[in-house]
């Protein structure tokens, strides 16, 4: 006798072995293994961008006159890129094998050190990045003389009594010691502000997955 | 995802996810990651769900969604070109049920379009004409009469099988 399709489907599924649902406990595996490629392809990226980023600036820099300005530019942005390509390998050393609250754990741990290693260099690259400005622009050609000394040259007619050190105006160095202070103070703060606005979201993910397995062990 | 979440809101309507899974699937490999991948969807999408449906409809729409993007996925991987309405690769001996009728019937069905396949059997789970449009996001008015071709074409392919 012919079925209809609706028994075959009725009967069919009456049988114990139709409906028997697979084990996920291989699930936060999966989620792991997912967000901590996500982030590395993103790490990846970033760090292509600052590369091809300084190899740009480097060029425009001479096309404008601001070599000094593009050579430390290309130089810093380097050391930065080659310390966290040091903390990519690292990081490429986690075992997949290991369980995903370990995995977690470790990716944890790495992301830590790496920001707390970018704290430290954001100290000194935000300074460094401003003071290349500023020589850049300083010994920029100006008809002939370094844009820094004409400008000096021309406040000099307005305020006779300026005070020079080595042919640099005293308040000048005093307002630029103070902005390279407070880069160098709040380098750390611009890093991790820079970091929320790329990673934030992915940080999250992590923190909310390590509670909820956090909650399941306990 | 928590235990808790699991067996209260997803295991009760674990029948569905698989049927659909299986539908869209041919190894027991790939069934299981299609599982998964649902259920992990239906736990990060939770927070969406507005209370405009009912939690049962909001499952099959995620299962539906999920199973069709997973297989555009391994679409994409293989790198050839599959038509809309033949899937060309054979079941897994594994992969099969104890009931033979059914394994004719589920056969059949992966030979159907992607959607149909989804149609026929939100239809068989006796969802309602405007559930069905609801979850596959169409008019109720065409469900009906879609339904009755897919059945025509079923039957057909049913036929050929058997003969």
């Amino acid at each position: 006798m012919e079925k209809s399709i609706e028994n075959i489907w009725k009967e069919g599924f009456l049988k114990s072995d139709a409906l028997v649902a697979p084990k996920i406990n291989n699930l936060y595996n999966q989620k792991s293994i997912h967000i901590i490629d996500k982030f590395k392809r993103m790490f990846k990226i970033n760090l292509i961008a600052i590369v091809a980023f300084s190899f740009a600036f480097l060029i425009v820099s001479f096309l404008i006159g601001i070599p000094i300005t593009g050579i430390i530019f290309f130089a810093t942005l380097s050391v930065l890129v080659f310390i966290n390509k040091q903390l990519l390998n690292d990081l490429e050393k986690i075992d997949l094998g290991i369980s995903s609250y370990q995995y977690l754990k470790a990716f944890s741990q790495w992301i830590n050190k790496q920001i707390s290693i970018n704290k430290k260099v954001s100290r000194f690259l935000y300074p460094i990045i401003f003071i290349s400005m500023i020589l850049g622009f300083w010994f920029k050609d100006a008809e002939g003389m370094p844009l820094g000394e004409k400008l000096v040259g021309e406040i000099l007619v307005g305020f006779p009594d300026v005070y020079l050190i080595f042919g640099v105006p005293l308040i000048g160095i005093v307002i630029v010691l103070l902005i390279l202070a407070l880069l160098a103070f709040f380098g750390g703060r611009i890093y991790t502000w820079d970091l929320n606005i790329v990673y934030g979201r992915l940080f999250k993910k992590l923190e909310e997955m390590m509670t909820d397995i956090e909650s399941l062990r306990n | 995802m928590s235990s808790d979440f699991y067996k209260t809101s997803i295991l009760p309507f674990a029948g569905i996810i698989i049927k659909l899974c299986r539908a869209y699937t041919n190894s027991q490999e790939d069934f299981e990651d299609y599982y998964q991948e649902v259920c992990l969807q239906i736990w990060r999408s939770k927070d969406n769900f507005r209370e405009e449906s009912q939690w049962s409809t909001w499952v099959y729409r995620i299962s539906l969604n999920v199973c069709l993007t997973l297989l555009k996925k391994k679409k994409n991987n293989v790198q050839h070109f599959v038509s809309d309405s033949v899937t060309t690769e054979e079941t897994e001996d594994n992969f099969a049920f104890s009931d033979e009728s059914l394994n004719v019937l589920y056969d059949a069905i992966r030979e159907l379009s992607e959607i149909d396949r989804a149609v026929i059997m939100l239809y068989l789970e006796e969802k309602s004409q405007k559930e069905i449009a609801e979850i596959i996001g169409t008019n109720p008015n065409n469900i009906g009469v879609r339904v009755k071709r897919i059945k025509t074409r079923l039957k057909k392919i049913l036929d050929g099988k058997i003969n």
